[in-house]
């Protein structure tokens, strides 16, 4: 290398293609991936504006028609909860959404709400469900767990602890699970045969067609409703028997809301 | 280097023009940190393998104190907990055959749960890749009291649909290292990794034929009976176990 320095020294337009292969090796380094940076297949980087994508080669063709849209029916008169809507979706996605209202905080907090989004997509291939739960006006900086019972309100009946929402300062919050939601069920295997009903028929195990929130402490409760008296709950895993608070929120139906 | 340095100096004392020497200082310096780039890409991509081998692992109290329960037997020795950075918990344990060993003695699966933080994290995700299985077949997913028959309490979680060459995977976001089955009206107690909790914990895994047919037609076996192991119409459609974790002690 530094017999061809002074090999410069001699030829100057030598020293010019030198200068030319310092910039292009440059702009390489410039061009060449960066960390973070992620390229797609076929080389189509992703990301950017919006989340928008970047199209290196052919545009694909994207449907200028929207496919039909259709409410499909869920259950049957008197078979579901009046609170339950059936959205308006493309088949065989099924949406359906229904309230939640305030239950032990209903004192203190008597505008929380909640909504929960229920999707379903082809039930011959799909492997769970998607349940999103927004939730506002609620106690802020709280969390709550969120559970599958067979019973809107006491007893609550046989459960099933999905997931957890906590609460923004401002009372708001939301989660999104994804699990078995429309023919969750509880069962004892040593008892194959207990049966129930469910929208499709006689099914094994005990329908889990309810949903409710607990407080995941019966500390924050107290502080929340300002009640040292309120007892603990088994709505909670782990961390010692009975440490969850009372129940927060419920679809407050005694038909089926999934 | 030495000869490299004197050779350097030589050159730019003999040099009349000096900044020609600047190109090529830029050209090393471009191609130093191209080489940077390479190596921490490279470094990122096997640091697990690294940590797996014991070079550089992350401090992390909750992973050292689930290795502690391995040790002791409170988890079972199929699990296998990964190196994390905290507050983040990965475990992983093995599936085997149960319901299919004979015709598929080679299925294997994999099971990864991924916790975030303890506090602020409101679901576990649960990652199931499944390999030499019936291929094209709907199978359920579990968790269960009892590793094996009689099984127990159950929750119903996710399906996972194979491909035609046997293989599959499947992902879904729900509570896992707490889960528990109750009945409100009488939860009882038990002890789970935490000490003791409320209800009957559901500390295995298990997978179901989704339907007594496809059972009884990749089994070749007319006789196999229909089980509780799958939700809806009608009542025993699914067919029998095909993977567990097989375990006594909890697996999660």
């Amino acid at each position: 290398m530094f017999h061809s320095i002074e090999h410069v020294q001699r030829h100057r337009g030598f020293g010019i293609v030198v200068v030319c292969i310092a910039l292009l090796s440059l702009l390489a380094s410039a061009c060449a991936p960066q960390p973070g940076a992620q390229t797609g297949p076929g080389g189509t980087k992703t990301g950017g504006v919006a989340g928008g994508t970047a199209q290196t080669s052919s545009a694909p063709t994207f449907p200028t028609t929207p496919p039909a849209l259709r409410t499909p029916s869920f259950g049957s008169a008197g078979q579901i909860a009046p609170t339950v809507k059936v959205l308006a979706s493309v088949d065989p996605t099924l949406i359906i959404q229904f309230p939640l209202s305030p239950s032990s905080i209903k004192t203190l907090f008597p505008k929380a709400s909640g909504l929960v989004t229920v999707m379903q997509g082809n039930p011959a291939i799909s492997v769970f469900d998607t349940i999103t739960v927004d939730v506002q006006n609620m106690p802020p900086n709280v969390k709550f767990t969120v559970f599958l019972i067979e019973i809107a309100t006491k007893p609550f009946g046989h459960a099933e602890y999905v997931g957890d929402v906590i609460t923004r300062g401002d009372g708001t919050g939301e989660s999104t699970f994804h699990l078995i939601t429309f023919v969750a069920f509880a069962a004892d295997a040593r008892q194959a045969n207990v049966t129930s009903a469910d929208q499709s028929g006689d099914a094994s195990g005990i329908q889990l067609e309810h949903l409710g929130m607990w407080f995941d402490g019966v500390d924050n409760a107290r502080k929340a409703l300002n009640d040292p008296t309120i007892a603990g709950t088994p709505f909670d895993g782990g961390g010692g028997a009975l440490h969850a608070g009372p129940q927060a929120m419920t679809d407050g139906q005694t038909l089926p809301v999934i | 280097m030495r000869t490299v340095q004197s050779t350097f100096s030589r050159a730019l004392r003999g040099s009349r023009r000096p900044w020609l020497l600047l190109p090529i200082v830029l050209l090393l310096i471009s191609l130093q940190v191209g080489t940077d780039y390479g190596v921490a890409t490279a470094f990122a991509a096997s640091s697990q393998r690294g940590a797996q081998a014991g070079q550089a692992r992350p401090d992390n109290a909750n992973v050292a104190r689930l290795r502690q329960m391995v040790r002791e037997g409170k988890l079972a020795p199929t699990v296998h907990v990964l190196d994390s950075l905290p507050p983040t918990t990965i475990l992983q344990f093995p599936l085997v055959p149960s319901g299919l060993k004979s015709k598929f003695p080679d299925a294997t699966a994999l099971v990864t749960v991924v916790r975030g933080d303890r506090n602020d994290s409101t679901s576990d995700t649960v990652t199931i890749d499944v390999q030499k299985m019936p291929p094209n077949i709907t199978f359920t997913i579990f968790f269960i009291e009892i590793a094996n028959k009689p099984f127990g309490n159950v929750e119903y979680v996710a399906d996972l649909t194979t491909r035609g060459d046997g293989t599959g995977e499947t992902i879904f976001h729900i509570i896992t290292l707490v889960a528990f089955a109750m009945d409100a009206r009488n939860p009882g107690t038990s002890h789970d990794q935490e000490g003791q909790a409320s209800g009957i914990q559901l500390e295995h895994l298990g997978m179901w034929f989704a339907q007594l047919q496809d059972a009884q037609k990749v089994l070749n076996d007319d006789t196999l009976l229909g089980t509780i192991f799958d939700g809806g119409n009608p009542p025993l459609h699914a067919g029998p176990q095909a993977m567990t974790d097989g375990q006594s002690s909890p697996v999660f």
